[in-house]
């Protein structure tokens, strides 16, 4: 009997920098187009590309042009001295005329319809936000913009914002200190929806913010993956069932769910390989989920529905899932 | 612990809104009213002195009669009922009894693309129709390509009809004279491409005898075995674009690639009613005999499945939904379905989409 194969993956294409222009110190807006000048996958707010820079260096990076432009892509890239040097080899190499792979797009951060927002962005946080901010004011929703950053030096887009008049408030730390979270989200409001996107010490403060909010308030962008507690436990084996192709697998303690589950030919997406990105998120059919990532919220993680394979494991002995 | 959330990967009761639905195909709009179903909303379309397709809501703000069922003068439309008239805008202009416009008398006017075979309105947030992307069907215009096809109402819902385009091995099943031999035996792997908003599907079959009624069609001998391959793709809720390629060695060195392009705009009227107006377009055998030979082989096949898909809607409607097993084969469909849910909880904040996610800098 044959199996059949099925071979699922992204979108992929070798596009050409049509601009690369420094916009704040440390941050480089790269345009991005296809050779041929055919229309580029439609997306929307909040989406975000691969940048395919060799085997094991794959970075992540919010659109931040229009979703009305098909035939170019924008992004912001942060000069960033102690990531893994991904985004130094974007400064260093990528000029206008050179080809970069990509992968995507892919949106696990949408703009969800509300009639009010409040958009929090620190640094290079602003990315996904600005196309947000168009869409939200296009539908007429009522939203404020509070944007903070080093120095108004290092903030980027600033002149892009100003048509917005006052309703986006630029905070730079070297003249008026820190975002005051308090004076922003100290009230829980009903309706109303919080983005948020920056570096960690932004985010894990607005997270315990809006713990008195609504449910479902906050929607949360991470650039690194959340400092998880060191666990005690030593990695367990487990039985893992892919219902869908009728498999059952034997996941070792020091493999990864995802890469057994590629071992054994069926397709599965995956990027950032760190728990981060969301792309390998599976739906779960059966089992004790060991959550490990830092997409899924305390009430996401214990419904037990979905799970990131490439870091996530399983304390029960056995592991369905919809593959 | 088991996880049978009921919400995951099943029927939705909600439609997307913030796409292009192709209401009406541009012959069907004209200076007389039209009235369709879209969404379980009215939509009245006609065309102003200039030709321009306006949809407006069915319904006059002064009482509940539907504006397609009046009457188009210049550039407004009259009601039936009691005479009040409307521009392209909504905006109520005129109303017999008064010159005054009484405050707030308005139609919900929705955004209109017309691409020259289809209407497409926008029935979510107006605002957003100028940030998305029309469908465009060029070929279906384009004169190297001859097209035929009907359209219809079919009792089963939007994902039914999404899911039947995403897979087609039921074609053999279904319907043994059309399709192709290939079908029949164990298909070579499906390669599924995904995006934000969009997932095709593509195979390619080792060289195989085409079906009778094709190889007469382009005069080759019934057992000569020709490469072929099949590509699918989900455009947006509102469209499915299929292809057929069958490659002929015209010369040595020289392959010619006869395509059939498969066109679905498919409409949801209502939950469980959606409109699907299909089309085939070739760009071989393009003389009238040729599309005579092939209307009623490809209506033959459509009815069949619409008759498929009007069962299964009627299963749901008796028995309820129910947790399915899914094969490797059902990866597209799988993506379909997740991109109209994720679509579906953006626009009504119910949140099913994940709220947290991570990008490295």
């Amino acid at each position: 009997m044959t199996i059949t194969q099925t071979i699922v993956r992204e979108h992929e294409a070798d596009l050409v920098v049509r601009e690369a222009r420094q916009v704040a110190d440390g941050v480089v807006a790269i345009i991005l187009a296809a050779p041929d000048g055919a229309e580029l996958p439609a997306w929307t707010p909040g989406a975000h590309i691969d940048f395919v820079l060799g085997d094991d260096l794959i970075r992540q990076y919010s659109l931040c042009s229009s979703p009305s432009q098909p035939e170019a892509w924008r992004v912001g890239v942060l000069r960033a001295p102690d990531s893994r040097g991904g985004s130094e080899r974007v400064h260093d190499v990528l000029a206008p005329g050179s080809i970069v792979r990509v992968r995507g797009p892919r949106n696990h951060f949408p703009l969800v319809a509300s009639s009010r927002y409040l958009f929090i962005a620190g640094g290079i946080g602003i990315t996904p936000v600005l196309p947000m901010i168009a869409e939200a004011d296009a539908a007429g929703a009522d939203w404020r913009l509070f944007y903070g950053g080093r120095e108004r030096a290092s903030m980027a887009f600033i002149s892009e914002l100003a048509h917005y008049g006052d309703r986006v408030i630029i905070v730079p730390q070297d003249e008026q200190g820190m975002l005051d979270l308090e004076s922003v989200l100290g009230t829980p409001q009903q309706d109303t929806l919080v983005y948020c996107c920056g570096p960690e010490g932004l985010l894990a403060a607005v997270e315990k913010f809006c713990e008195k909010w609504p449910p479902g308030s906050l929607h949360l962008e991470r650039f690194s993956a959340k400092p998880q507690e060191p666990s005690a436990a030593v990695d367990s084996a487990f039985e893992l069932v892919l219902q869908r192709s009728g498999l059952t697998l034997e996941v070792p303690p020091d493999k990864s769910v995802l890469t057994v589950v590629r071992e054994a030919g069926v397709s599965v997406l995956a990027s950032c390989l760190e728990g981060v990105c969301g792309t390998c998120e599976t739906e779960v059919i059966d089992g004790d989920v060991d959550h490990r990532d830092s997409v899924l919220n305390e009430e996401e993680q214990a419904s037990n529905e979905y799970m990131m394979v490439c870091v996530s494991r399983c304390r029960s002995p056995q592991l369905v899932l919809d593959l | 612990m088991s996880t049978q959330s009921s919400s995951r990967g099943h029927r939705s009761e909600i439609h997307p809104r913030n796409c292009w639905y192709a209401v009406a195909t541009s012959e069907d709009v004209s200076h007389e009213p039209l009235g369709r179903r879209v969404i379980g909303t009215g939509v009245v379309l006609f065309r102003t002195t200039d030709g321009t397709a306006v949809a407006l809501e069915d319904r006059c703000a002064h009482r509940p009669y539907p504006l397609s069922l009046g009457r188009v003068d210049g550039d407004r439309i009259v009601s039936g009922y009691t005479g009040f008239a409307y521009d392209a805008r909504g905006f109520c202009v005129h109303v017999p009894t008064q010159s005054e416009i009484p405050v707030g008398a308005r139609v919900r006017a929705f955004p209109v693309h017309e691409d020259g075979a289809f209407v497409w309105v926008w029935l979510g947030e107006p605002a957003l129709a100028g940030l998305r992307r029309p469908p465009v069907t060029p070929w279906l215009k384009d004169p190297n390509w001859a097209t035929l096809g009907g359209e219809w109402e079919t009792n089963a819902d939007l994902l039914l009809l999404h899911e039947n385009f995403a897979d087609i091995t039921h074609v053999a099943v279904v319907d043994p004279y059309i399709a192709p031999p290939v079908l029949r035996s164990s298909p070579p792997p499906l390669e599924v491409e995904v995006t934000e908003t969009t997932v095709s599907f593509s195979r390619t079959y080792q060289p195989a005898p085409l079906p009778e009624w094709q190889a007469e069609l382009l005069g080759l001998p019934a057992d000569a075995a020709h490469v072929q391959r099949e590509q699918g793709a989900f455009v947006t809720p509102g469209l499915w674009v299929d292809r057929w390629d069958v490659h002929v060695d015209s010369a040595p060195n020289e392959t010619q690639i006869h395509t059939f392009r498969f066109t679905h705009a498919v409409t949801p009227i209502s939950v469980g009613r959606t409109r699907h107006a299909w089309r085939v377009s070739r760009n071989f055998a393009l003389g009238e005999q040729a599309g005579k030979a092939l209307l009623p082989i490809f209506t033959d096949y459509y009815r069949r499945v619409q008759r498929i898909l009007e069962t299964m809607q009627n299963v749901l409607d008796t028995d309820g939904s129910r947790k399915e097993v899914n094969v490797s084969a059902d990866a597209a469909a799988l993506q379909v379905r997740k991109i109209i849910r994720n679509m579906v909880a953006d626009e009504t904040g119910t949140g099913s989409r994940r709220a947290i996610s991570g990008v490295n800098r």
